[in-house]
């Protein structure tokens, strides 16, 4: 019998009542609860999703989502991408907005929202956490590949893991097409360093084999970034520099640096950090 | 990969005007797209009305209808609100209003009842008007609808981008799920089923409580909703939703202090200009009205 950590919470607190049974969802019918919304996490390897809707009269529905993510990796992928702070309020990571709080801890990801918020189910909002969070009684590493991010400069904030070319297309648009081969069997990460108007981006794909890594990298000379061919870092169009390498199963591209050293640097600075962990991640 | 593949270096080109791509996909001001079928412009009317909605941010019914009635004025050009609905629909006609009940921010029913109005007063028999979501597809009235109004609220969307005017069509379809790949791209595609082609006479897309950023599997906090008290109406639900993304992606700017994309971008505004060739996505392509409340207008 699969227990999840929403079986911790009580059926009743403050006035709040839990209505009906847990709703249980995974792969197959995950759309009949987040029609739109299942992408994300079945681009991770979302297994099950546990729901529960507490009510009481006069006040906003709270509703309580925790998502078996099946692994860390995965549960930090999910929560990252609507990640706007870096805070650990709860569990491994959370983000608290008015009415709502969102967590990662061990291989689940926890949303608990009040909509319309009210200060009487903020603070009810606050206590789940507080109680699911307790409930997870094991934490888990965070993808290994966050580690090959240089941290001088980094925005931590933008900080986004993923295993699905779309969400390349939502943080950094390359091309319309998979020009990268990010898929199932890579991870990516990609983040924003400095601060606006001297803001760079760095992207970093992990392959399952050092020959995927190379096909890709000729992919995205070809289509992208013909220049490569004489230099790693190049000037293009908009007067910024980005460039490319790879070695072993590691791609990384820098873009938007306002000079060619910043990019080289970093690249360099990602390949040596590479380098010192026997070129695993 | 042996087709032509559109790059974001392509955008940098040409990066000093503004056009599609820079809205909808890298939320700058670069031109590549500009290749929408004949020269003709989309006129789309913004109207906006400080007064629209109540302490509590629900629409004011009285206000609600006399945005709608600016609005379609200016859209049509004709001299009053009666008039100008008389080019839309007519007696003969059995009308389907498609709305949306997305449970955070659905269409108000302030904007149905102000439409409703409207249509019965154009001619329609009541009984000749339905208005509905989720059963677009199965409703009676909607099977044999001669004329379609469309209408929903903006709002950033987790997979798509954007919930759209041309997203809204999507429970035209038996399994909506199916278009959901590649960031919902082709949504457009459901606009030329046989069962819709042709038949939407008018686009309502509500800006009275926009959201724009979302967060969480429900992708919503009314952290991230405000009160533009605004609707945008066109004939042209590209332009439409191109002009209503511009004005979440400026709000963004200006709420997070930076430029801050759309997450993912609406793609499929894009495409449905370029590829599918629906209406025009490119602000060159567009006339814009604004009528009325200008403070925070943001376009």
């Amino acid at each position: 019998m699969y227990q999840s950590p929403v079986s911790s919470l009580p059926v009743s607190l403050e006035g709040w009542v839990a209505s009906g049974k847990d709703s249980v969802y995974d792969r197959t019918n995950l759309y009949d609860y987040l029609d739109g919304g299942a992408e994300l996490y079945l681009s991770f390897g979302f297994r099950t999703l546990v729901n529960r809707t507490y009510s009481r009269l006069g006040q906003p529905d709270i509703v309580v989502d925790v998502f078996d993510m099946g692994g860390s990796k995965d549960a930090f992928g999910a929560f990252s991408l609507s990640r706007e702070t870096v805070a650990r309020e709860f569990g491994q990571g959370s983000q608290c907005t008015e009415g709502s709080v969102l967590f990662w801890k061990d291989r689940y990801f926890v949303s608990i929202l009040a909509s319309p918020q009210s200060p009487e189910a903020n603070a009810v909002v606050l206590t789940f956490a507080r109680l699911i969070d307790e409930s997870i009684e094991t934490e888990s590493p965070p993808p290994e590949i966050l580690g090959l991010l240089p941290p001088d400069s980094l925005d931590e904030r933008s900080i986004r893991y993923f295993r699905h070319p779309a969400w390349l297309d939502a943080y950094y648009f390359l091309a319309d097409e998979n020009i990268l081969h990010i898929g199932d069997t890579t991870e990516a990460v990609i983040a924003r360093y400095g601060s606006q108007g001297e803001r760079l981006v760095l992207l970093l794909v992990l392959y399952a084999k050092d020959g995927d890594a190379r096909r890709a990298y000729e992919d995205f000379k070809r289509y992208y970034l013909p220049e490569l061919s004489q230099n790693a870092v190049v000037r293009v169009e908009d007067g910024t520099w980005s460039g490319c390498k790879v070695e072993g199963r590691l791609l990384a591209a820098v873009f938007d640096a306002a000079d060619n050293g910043r990019a080289s640097a970093l690249l360099q600075s990602v390949f040596d950090r590479y380098r010192a962990n026997g070129r695993r991640s | 990969m042996t087709q032509r593949i559109i790059t974001r270096r392509q955008f940098l080109k040409t990066s000093a005007s503004a056009t599609i791509a820079g809205a909808l996909l890298l939320d700058s001001r670069g031109s590549v797209f500009g290749f929408g079928e004949g020269d003709a412009r989309s006129r789309v009317v913004l109207v906006r009305d400080e007064n629209a909605l109540d302490d509590l941010g629900g629409a004011r019914e009285a206000v609600i209808q006399d945005m709608l009635d600016r609005a379609v004025t200016a859209l049509t050009g004709k001299s009053d609100a009666l008039a100008a609905w008389r080019t839309l629909v007519g007696p003969k006609d059995v009308v389907g209003i498609k709305s949306n009940a997305w449970g955070y921010l659905p269409t108000p029913e302030a904007v149905e009842k102000a439409i409703e109005l409207r249509v019965i007063e154009a001619g329609v028999a009541e009984e000749n008007i339905a208005i509905t979501d989720q059963e677009a597809r199965t409703h009676p009235t909607f099977k044999r609808a001669t004329a379609l109004i469309n209408t929903r609220p903006l709002r950033t969307h987790a997979w798509s981008g954007v919930g759209s005017l041309i997203k809204n069509y999507i429970m035209f379809v038996e399994r909506p799920s199916a278009y959901h790949g590649d960031s919902c791209a082709d949504l457009a595609t459901i606009w030329k089923l046989p069962h819709v082609a042709g038949k939407t006479r008018l686009n309502v897309l509500v800006m009275l409580t926009p959201l724009f950023h979302g967060v969480g599997p429900h992708h919503f906090s009314s952290e991230f909703v405000w009160g533009y008290r605004g609707l945008l109406v066109g004939f042209d639900p590209v332009a439409v939703d191109a002009t209503g993304v511009r004005i979440l992606v400026a709000k963004r700017r200006e709420h997070f202090g930076e430029d801050r994309p759309l997450n993912p971008p609406a793609k499929h505004i894009q495409l449905a200009d370029t590829r599918h060739h629906l209406g025009s996505a490119d602000p060159e392509k567009i006339e814009l009205i604004t009528l009325g409340w200008r403070e925070g207008i943001l376009i």
